[in-house]
């Protein structure tokens, strides 16, 4: 019988969650949004896998629901993303138990389970231990991926929904760059002063081979960069080798998204702001003075081995 | 009535976290101080309360102790929201329920709504608190209620025919939802600008009704599901090396030399 239920919601998810699932019990799969293809690579698995058509959250948290009433899962194992952190807070209250997002590390143990995840902006971290049935979503990299092997089922989740109703849905504007994969990333803040400005940042980024990513108000609030260029923590976290932060407080919400850099070099005018602090090469100077001054020593650095 | 509910968290300050010598997080010892987003919700309720012209009560529950020495900073919490917005506050504070469990805050939240007999069409909240940023209290609070609830709220367009019009930020698109009333809503920062309470209103706040209960008050026996292990301060080794120069070429050349020692230049 199995008793831990995997909330899968995108095909990069699903192997590490079957794969930490199989080392807590025995799993079955709910997959929404899913494309035919998609089906078909998570019954590779091997484990029955129930479809949902929709990845709206109170669609997600019935099919789930639905699920945890037949199964009595000690386990619920999720990927730590908007829809799914909504759909699970709603599981959590309807039966009273434990829910866990952000998860870095999980161990099953008889009576319950030990987790850690990162507290306070990621400044502290946090151990629990909490007893089962309970809910863990979890961060990438949080096990190994299952290996593939033999035929899963496939049943077919549907049901009446009533209640919220969708008026419109509206994709957002996403730039496609993957700035968690980036060596390089330069992160603007409000010390710019326009849109236009972030030129710089963009010559600046290219010339190093990076990409660029913006705090909360430049990308969320002013939208002078794509949503999925927002790094902090409830957007981007990044851990590229240098990341330069230009006109960047440094607030925790930021930080925390940045933690896992090799370097962090910040630039700003005023020494006092609290990024200089948690940065390795804090360059008190106005941007907009610096860094056109910081390209032309890097093009001419880059023009050197020829031109001389 | 039509009254709105508006949960304010006293969270633990990240921007200044205290550590034991032996590297441990000192809870007791770092400030609590109202959770950033609850401030949108404060906002908003505002200009829903003209809309729907009931009252707004603040629930706070205190999450962490001691419970003695965080009168001070809860009282600041709680005098915001007052002076913001709501007619009344409602703090649970009870040795019994700290440190905090998130199935047992949704618990009482829920249960001072019922039993104070607040009535909300509308309960309001921010997405996530500042210390936890767990993203579960209001669903959780919506299925104890038994009301439909939408998270990452960022837009809240319009109030028509016993329903809302929002638009909710998720993964990777953006809905125009149509909500029915009552309702729970979780709210993001893009929902609106928070101005700070004026003089004047602080002021006013303090002739407002705060009500302290314990779980006694509210007939309540809960049962805690966590237990804290360990929390350890993370160390951010970083080199803090200052770069400050008159000359901004100078400083260019002074980071690039070391960029350069430290291997992360690629031209």
């Amino acid at each position: 019988m199995s008793d831990v239920i995997v909330v899968s919601q995108k095909p990069s998810d699903a192997g590490e969650l079957i794969g930490l699932a199989r080392t807590m019990g025995n799993p079955v799969i709910v997959a929404f949004q899913d494309s035919a293809e998609r089906v078909e690579e998570l019954l590779g698995y091997g484990h029955r896998v129930y479809r949902v058509k929709s990845s709206r959250p109170e669609v997600l948290a019935k099919a789930v629901n639905i699920l945890y009433e037949e199964f009595k899962p000690k386990l619920i194992l999720g990927p730590n993303t908007r829809n799914v952190k909504d759909a699970m807070s709603v599981v959590a209250g309807l039966h009273d138990i434990h829910m866990a997002p952000d998860v870095v590390e999980v161990r099953g143990e008889v009576d319950g389970v030990i987790y850690k995840r990162g507290f306070m902006s990621e400044r502290v971290t946090i151990t629990v231990k909490v007893p089962y049935p309970t809910i863990i979503l979890a961060n990438p990299r949080i096990a190994e991926p299952a290996p593939k092997g033999g035929v899963g089922e496939l049943k077919e989740l549907s049901f009446d929904f009533i209640g919220v109703k969708v008026v419109e849905v509206k994709p957002k504007e996403l730039s496609g760059i993957n700035l968690e994969a980036a060596e390089v990333v330069v992160g603007v803040g409000r010390g710019f002063k326009a849109k236009d400005d972030l030129r710089m940042a963009f010559e600046l980024a290219k010339l190093l081979g990076g990409q660029v990513g913006g705090t909360r108000p430049i990308a969320a609030d002013l939208k002078w960069l794509p949503e999925d260029a927002w790094i902090g923590i409830s957007g981007k976290r990044i851990a590229p080798k240098l990341y330069i932060a230009i006109g960047v407080s440094g607030a925790p919400q930021h930080m925390s998204g940045v933690a896992g850099s090799k370097i962090i070099v910040a630039v700003n005018k005023d020494k006092a702001a609290p990024i200089i602090k948690q940065s390795d090469y804090g360059v008190v100077a106005d941007l907009y003075k610096f860094i056109p001054t910081l390209i032309e020593v890097l093009k001419r650095k880059r023009g050197a081995p020829h031109s001389t | 009535m039509s009254n709105i509910v508006v949960l304010v968290k006293a969270s633990l300050n990240p921007e200044v976290v205290r550590q034991n010598p032996d590297g441990t997080f000192d809870i007791d010892y770092t400030p609590l101080k109202i959770s950033d987003v609850d401030r949108n919700a404060l906002e908003e309720a505002i200009r829903l309360k003209q809309v729907f012209g009931g009252k707004v009560y603040s629930v706070t529950v205190l999450t962490w102790g001691p419970l003695k020495a965080r009168e001070k900073d809860l009282r600041l919490v709680v005098q915001e929201a007052l002076a913001k917005v709501a007619d009344e506050a409602f703090v649970v504070a009870d040795e019994s329920i700290i440190p905090g469990d998130y199935s047992v805050t949704a618990n009482v939240i829920a249960s001072v709504i019922k039993k104070m007999g607040l009535n909300p069409i509308l309960v309001l909240a921010g997405e996530a608190s500042i210390d936890e940023s767990t993203y579960q209290i209001p669903g959780r609070v919506a299925a104890k209620l038994g009301l439909p609830y939408v998270g990452y709220v960022r837009r809240i367009r319009e109030v028509r025919d016993g329903r809302v019009v929002v638009e909710r930020d998720l993964e990777d698109y953006i809905e125009v939802l149509e909500v029915p009333l009552p309702a729970v809503l979780s709210v993001t920062q893009e929902l609106n600008e928070p101005r700070p309470p004026t003089l004047i209103q602080i002021r006013m706040a303090s002739r407002k009704p705060v009500h302290m209960l314990t779980l006694k008050d509210l007939g309540l026996d809960v049962k805690r599901q966590r237990s804290i292990v360990e929390m350890r301060v993370v160390t951010v080794s970083r080199k803090q090396v200052l770069i400050e120069e008159a000359d901004v070429e100078k400083a260019a050349l002074k980071l690039v030399e070391y960029l350069e020692k430290e291997g992360v230049l690629r031209l």
